[in-house]
């Protein structure tokens, strides 16, 4: 994942950008992800890694809403 | 496909993989296969919604390279996300009012591991107008199961990706009151409303709260419903599990259910899913017998299960190539 892709999805995750799928299970990731560094904020960069190895798993949303977020 | 018990022996005996919904009584007839089942008498059809202890709905799983079938307890349930396949589609069945049933309801939203595993499944159930028990069917072994799940897994082509989503009727109105509870439950006395505690079930009454309306939770713009099941003096319970840390609200109200989950329907545009489980309330309050929803035909349930447990959903599973 490039440095901005990285830089948007955690401010995604930091909720300082609102970005909504239309797949499930990328908003339960997302919703999870949230939760996690609003408990803990040193939590983010684990996030990211295990968002890396959910887009591994499902590779429409890397292709699909990895693009809108980029465009964000 | 809605279709006969003979037609479904004829399946079995041909040594189809299926998944199969239907009363007990025709369940009960059916030969070994490598086949699961759970009860049912509600269907969505080809030709719309239908009540029926004659037919059977049967999703032939014919896109597989290789498949499992399992059954779990409550005490070793999220065995699931290290049995299955590493690209692969799970497919469980839990009979309703089961301890497997609760612990899944209350538990799944925690295992991390779930999401990266395509989890789909429902709540077997039985005729509401009868006494009734929910059972699941592991055909390997011909044995039924009140207190277990029982699981399919299904291995994908390399190529291929299996995408869960749902359809929701409900939203919430962000100006209205946030409920939270303290711990996971299926009933909740207090809980927090704006941030000041109450009673919840005084809450209700005092506010002329609609039950009809499901609390809902906003995953990120996923909604997901927690349906009331009854309201007593000083509780609530609920069909599916209130979790702490998460932010619920009333849903918005729905001024005609049928309408308003024909528009999500048709919004939500799959083109064939391979499977389709749908709410037994939305059967009943989007008044689905004899509508015809199709693609989304399948067995009407008693609960969801799209990773976790959900509610007043209907939930589909399309098989997607990943160049698509």
């Amino acid at each position: 994942m490039d440095v901005i892709l990285e830089e948007k999805m955690k401010k995604i995750f930091r909720g300082e950008l609102k970005y909504s799928s239309s797949n499930l299970a990328f908003n339960m990731l997302i919703s999870k992800m949230q939760k996690r560094v609003a408990a803990n904020p040193e939590s983010l960069d684990a996030c990211i890694k295990d968002l890396e190895a959910f887009l591994a798993k499902y590779p429409i949303v890397a292709k699909v809403d990895l693009a809108n977020i980029a465009a964000l | 496909m809605y279709i006969s018990l003979d037609e479904t022996v004829k399946m079995i005996n041909e040594g189809k993989v299926l998944h199969i919904a239907a009363d007990e009584s025709l369940l009960d007839k059916l030969p070994k296969g490598r086949w699961i089942g759970g009860t049912t008498p509600y269907f969505i059809s080809e030709d719309g919604g239908v009540f029926s202890k004659e037919m059977l709905f049967v999703y032939e799983i014919d896109y597989a390279e290789e498949i499992s079938i399992a059954t779990y307890g409550k005490y070793n349930v999220f065995q699931i996300v290290e049995e299955c396949y590493d690209n692969g589609l799970t497919t469980i069945i839990i009979p309703y009012g089961s301890a497997v049933a609760t612990k899944y309801a209350k538990e799944a939203p925690e295992i991390e591991e779930l999401l990266m595993h395509p989890t789909i499944g429902w709540i077997s159930g039985f005729d509401l107008a009868e006494p009734g028990e929910a059972k699941v069917y592991d055909g390997t072994t011909g044995m039924s199961y009140t207190d277990k799940a029982v699981v399919m897994y299904i291995k994908l082509p390399e190529n291929k990706t299996a995408m869960i989503n749902m359809i929701n009727i409900f939203r919430d109105d962000k100006s209205d009151p946030v409920i939270r509870f303290n711990e996971n439950e299926l009933e909740a006395g207090r809980c927090t409303v704006n941030d000041k505690e109450v009673c919840l079930a005084e809450y209700i009454k005092e506010n002329g709260i609609e039950t009809g309306m499901p609390l809902v939770a906003d995953y990120n713009g996923s909604y997901f419903n927690t349906s009331i099941k009854s309201v007593d003096d000083k509780t609530v319970g609920f069909y599916a599990p209130v979790f702490k840390n998460i932010d619920y609200r009333f849903a918005a109200r729905v001024e005609d259910y049928a309408r308003e989950f024909k528009n999500k329907i048709d919004e939500a545009g799959a083109h064939a899913p391979v499977f389709s489980f749908n709410c037994i309330l939305n059967y009943q309050y989007g008044n689905l017998n004899g509508r015809k929803i199709t693609p989304y035909t399948g067995p009407v349930t008693f609960g969801e299960i799209a990773y976790q447990m959900l509610n007043q959903t209907l939930v589909y599973c399309e098989v997607v190539g990943q160049d698509d």
